[in-house]
């Protein structure tokens, strides 16, 4: 300390807090052109005929009685499958939170399966169950009876697969809130004289019900935004809904395509945004039982009734997250399509052929590779530093940019690939770089669209480690480098590469944005699943989902792996 | 080390956490900071930390200016040690890698314990009791286990300065009179100045050299213990430290008149000039006698509205006109609830001011 001198100090200060400033206008110029301007232009091209502001666009669409019949379609399949998915998110949350079954990490893992794995991979996995020579129909023709077969590409199968692909969404919000009623009060409503099934309704389901609504709308908002399931079921069957009904426009070309495509985003684009302000909303209101902490210990004795739920349960179980994947890995080791599976018909040319012989089906591995690797990295050294910042000094500047960053992601992924293609196309009027039909234009957007879910994994990992850990390194004289590298990173990691993984699994199977923003050399893993399927090749199809799914579920094994070797050397609470 | 701080405010967005401080720390001294939630004690600690700088003022760490307005020296390059209120523990490490951590990092470390490492963290072990624990982690230890550890991170660099942020109060009753003690012997041992950030004013009675108390970001009194306890300057400080009640009256030449009774006269036994020309006289809970007779007619009539024992004392609320009063007795004569007395300044014989060296709890 003696060496400090009164003068060097200001210079210093001085320069490094110009440098902050600096690097802060950057930041913010970049958030704004990266996340908001994009946006910006399809809502601007939605107003423009002629490069003249008009409102011609919407009069038009919605003078269309298509564009009414595919609202109307739309909103049946909306509400329908979220429904279903409330239902079952709910009913599962409480027997899992509030009884006395057994096993309830097995059922948590099942339960996760279908939020994990790519809504078009288990659209295919039921069409195989279900389809003519599925195991249903083997099923089916044991029992003495005759049972109509189930068509998926309906209305009513798009509306089962949504409901069951997205009701984890309802479960996951549902049992933390279930779990941190507590217990207390529950026992003071019985010990004031009310039922059980009172206390039920007048003390824990006011308690639960916002952190449930979130949960539901959060399954309003996937089941809108999907793309895959739709797209999978309704094409062939010509049901629309706004986010396939979007695609065509693009896909078909046609004089005004990229108009009415632009005017149909900003009013899918508007239903989402306000769904994602109500399920912010409820969220904050539920976040008022966070002081207390989840309590896993059960409060209702099922009794007798016990073995009879569990086997309902692990039958529903094996039937939604098991039977459908083995149905699709079955048709993936036929040799053709339509055979019997017996032992002469099975083969591995299927595989053989997506590994080795299809060029298209290699690139698409490559690509889909490097785009979520890239993704992945710039999200964790980016989201995580931005995570830090908006953690340590939230301020309204850091309040916007997290806003603008989860935009992209808030919208639906039809809608925010065509916001891309506006702004990168010709990033400035007139000129075209040519990103757009080149696989830049794909990094670009996942990149966009994605960051925000590192950011959130990052701000949660941040948010566990308190001030005072970094604090009490400063005063130990170390700041900067040596701060991260021996405190920050090693408590930070773990929880940082969990979301880390998350983006690389979204990014490595994501179909939405990829199918409106590939082209030829730079197709996607999901594009080119999508393009076998409709092609009638679903032998290959159904080969590329087994591999797809044999790969996550090494990742994940292989994360968990490493987590229990982590709790070990740190945290050995339990 | 001492400290110099002048006219130092901070300012949180238009909120007034400090007005223009001044306190003045020599060297080797243990000073306690007390005050309620929101005082401004914290932000002070804060301050000479470096982990915010100073809005207005500055402050002098030994021979430099290490804060003000303009600029703010970081706290890795400060000579300093701290012990947080949460511990503040890193999970991943265990005990000896607490201490190995600011000595390699400190900036102040002497060149003969960077070498020698290793028997630097054994002496600190053993300063802290926790030999046996060198290879532990975190989580496989007791509250007060940590709170050493805590203690060791802090001290095992030699910083002429430890800050502590209410270390004591994440304790238990015991362990926390227990910590007391082994707090001063490593005062003794390690000779370094302590600011001590408390709002426990037992903790802070029992431990300091000399007491900061604070209210509302402004100090109201600067003392010893003693002093603190015995000639509070300000109501403020009464009420805090002493648990004084605030008797409203006329204060004469030499001698008090309670409002509520215009023909009781209570002797003056040092209470400040500052109180005085509030009229106030400031009477500890210990310092009022009961009687059920109004004996020599110096009693103000009271009614008993709650009744505490507590084994070597007993301790009475009462009603005295409109108002609460606490009253400390010992256990010779007992009061029951409802019951109505008298109550009588207890005027120590020689009048002259006893140097009072209470340990309140």
């Amino acid at each position: 300390m003696k060496n400090m001198s009164k003068e060097i100090m200001p210079i210093r200060a001085l320069s490094s807090l110009f440098k902050v400033k600096f690097i802060k206008i950057i930041a913010l110029l970049a958030i704004i052109i990266f996340f908001l301007v994009p946006v910006l232009r399809l809502v601007l091209l939605s107003f423009q005929v002629d490069s003249q502001l008009s409102l011609q666009n919407y009069a038009d669409i919605l003078q269309d009685s298509k564009t009414w019949s595919v609202l109307t379609d739309t909103i049946l399949i909306v509400i329908g499958s979220t429904a279903i998915s409330v239902i079952l998110g709910v009913l599962l949350a409480w027997l899992v939170a509030y009884t006395d079954i057994r096993a309830k990490k097995w059922m948590q893992v099942f339960i996760i399966l279908p939020f994990v794995i790519p809504s078009y991979i288990s659209t295919l996995a039921w069409t195989q169950f279900l389809g003519a020579n599925g195991l249903y129909g083997k099923l089916v023709s044991v029992l003495p009876f005759s049972l109509e077969p189930i068509n998926l590409y309906s209305m009513g199968g798009i509306i089962f697969v949504l409901g069951f692909s997205h009701y984890p969404l309802v479960y996951l919000l549902s049992v933390s809130v279930f779990r941190k009623v507590p217990r207390e009060v529950e026992q003071a409503a019985r010990v004031s004289g009310a039922s059980g099934w009172r206390t039920f309704l007048k003390v824990t389901v006011p308690l639960a019900l916002p952190g449930i609504a979130s949960g539901g709308f959060l399954a309003f908002l996937a089941n809108l935004d999907n793309f895959g399931i739709p797209a999978f079921l309704g094409i062939p069957a010509q049901i629309d809904v706004l986010s396939t009904y979007i695609y065509q426009q693009v896909v078909g070309f046609g004089p005004s395509a990229f108009q009415r495509a632009a005017t149909l985003s900003v009013l899918l684009g508007i239903i989402a945004l306000c769904g994602t302000l109500v399920q912010w909303l409820l969220l904050k209101k539920s976040k008022r039982l966070e002081t207390t902490v989840e309590d896993k210990k059960p409060r209702v004795q099922l009794g007798k009734a016990k073995n009879l739920i569990e086997f309902l349960l692990w039958s529903f179980f094996l039937l939604t997250s098991l039977v459908p994947f083995i149905s699709m890995l079955m048709t993936s080791l036929l040799a053709a399509y339509g055979l019997d599976f017996t032992w002469e018909n099975i083969s591995l040319k299927n595989y053989q052929f997506v590994l080795e012989n299809s060029p298209k089906a290699k690139r698409a591995i490559g690509n889909s590779l490097q785009l979520a690797l890239v993704t992945t990295i710039i999200g964790v050294v980016i989201g995580t530093a931005f995570a830090y910042y908006r953690v340590r000094k939230p301020n309204r500047w850091s309040q916007f940019s997290e806003m603008s960053i989860s935009l992209p992601y808030a919208l639906p992924g039809t809608v925010m690939a065509l916001a891309m293609i506006f702004a990168w196309m010709e990033p400035v009027p007139g000129w075209n770089p040519g990103i757009y039909g080149s696989v830049m234009i794909l990094f670009i957007a996942y990149v966009t669209r994605f960051l925000i879910l590192q950011v959130r994994g990052s701000i949660t990992a941040i948010m566990q480690v308190d001030v005072s850990m970094e604090e009490a390194a400063m005063v130990s004289g170390s700041n900067g480098w040596s701060k991260w590298r021996k405190i920050l990173i090693p408590l930070l990691l773990p929880s940082v590469l969990s979301g880390a993984f998350l983006v690389f699994l979204t990014a490595l199977t994501e179909l939405t944005v990829s199918s409106l923003l590939w082209s030829s050399n730079s197709e996607t893993i999901g594009v080119v699943i999508f393009s076998f399927e409709q092609s009638g090749y679903t032998t290959y199809s159904t080969a590329f989902s087994s591999l797809i799914i044999a790969f996550i579920l090494c990742g994940f094994i292989t994360l968990y792996v490493l987590q229990y070797f982590w709790n070990r050397k740190v945290a050995n609470v339990k | 080390m001492t400290i110099a701080i002048n006219q130092l405010s901070k300012e949180f967005d238009g909120f007034q956490a400090l007005k223009k401080i001044n306190l003045q720390v020599r060297e080797g001294e243990f000073i306690a900071i007390l005050g309620p939630s929101g005082c401004g004690k914290t932000t002070l600690l804060r301050l000479l930390a470096g982990f915010l700088s100073p809005s207005e003022g500055e402050i002098v760490i030994g021979n430099n200016v290490v804060g003000n307005p303009q600029q703010t020296l970081p706290p890795e390059h400060r000579n300093i040690g701290m012990v947080f209120q949460s511990f503040a523990l890193w999970p991943h490490l265990n005990v000896q890698e607490h201490i190995r951590f600011p000595l390699m990092h400190h900036r102040f470390v002497r060149k003969e314990i960077k070498k020698n490492q290793h028997e630097r963290i054994n002496e600190v072990l053993k300063m802290v009791d926790l030999e046996a624990f060198a290879e532990r982690m975190p989580n496989e230890l007791s509250g007060g286990q940590k709170q050493r550890v805590a203690l060791a991170r802090a001290i095992a660099p030699q910083p002429e300065l430890l800050l502590m942020d209410e270390p004591l109060s994440n304790l238990d009753a015991e362990l926390r009179m227990e910590m007391r003690s082994e707090i001063q012997a490593l005062h003794q041992l390690t000779k370094a100045t302590i600011v001590y950030v408390t709002h426990d004013q037992g903790e802070a009675l029992a431990m300091a050299d000399r007491i900061v108390v604070m209210n509302q970001g402004e100090i109201e009194q600067i003392g010893t213990p003693s002093d603190i306890y015995t000639k509070p300057v300000s109501p403020f400080v009464a009420r805090f430290v002493g648990k004084a009640n605030l008797v409203e009256g006329v204060w004469h030449e030499k001698h008090f008149v309670p409002s509520l009774a215009s023909d009781i006269r209570w002797p003056d036994t040092g209470v400040v000039s500052a109180m005085k020309e509030q009229n106030i006289y400031p009477v500890r809970p210990e310092q009022f006698r009961l009687s059920k007779e109004n004996e020599s007619g110096s009693g103000l009539p009271g009614l008993i509205t709650s009744v505490q024992f507590q084994g070597k004392e007993i301790y009475y609320t009462l009603e005295v006109a409109d108002q609460t009063w606490a009253v400390h007795t010992d256990v010779s004569q007992q009061f029951s609830l409802g019951e109505a007395v008298y109550i009588h300044l207890s005027v120590p014989r020689n009048t002259v001011t006893k140097n009072y060296h209470h340990q309140a709890i």
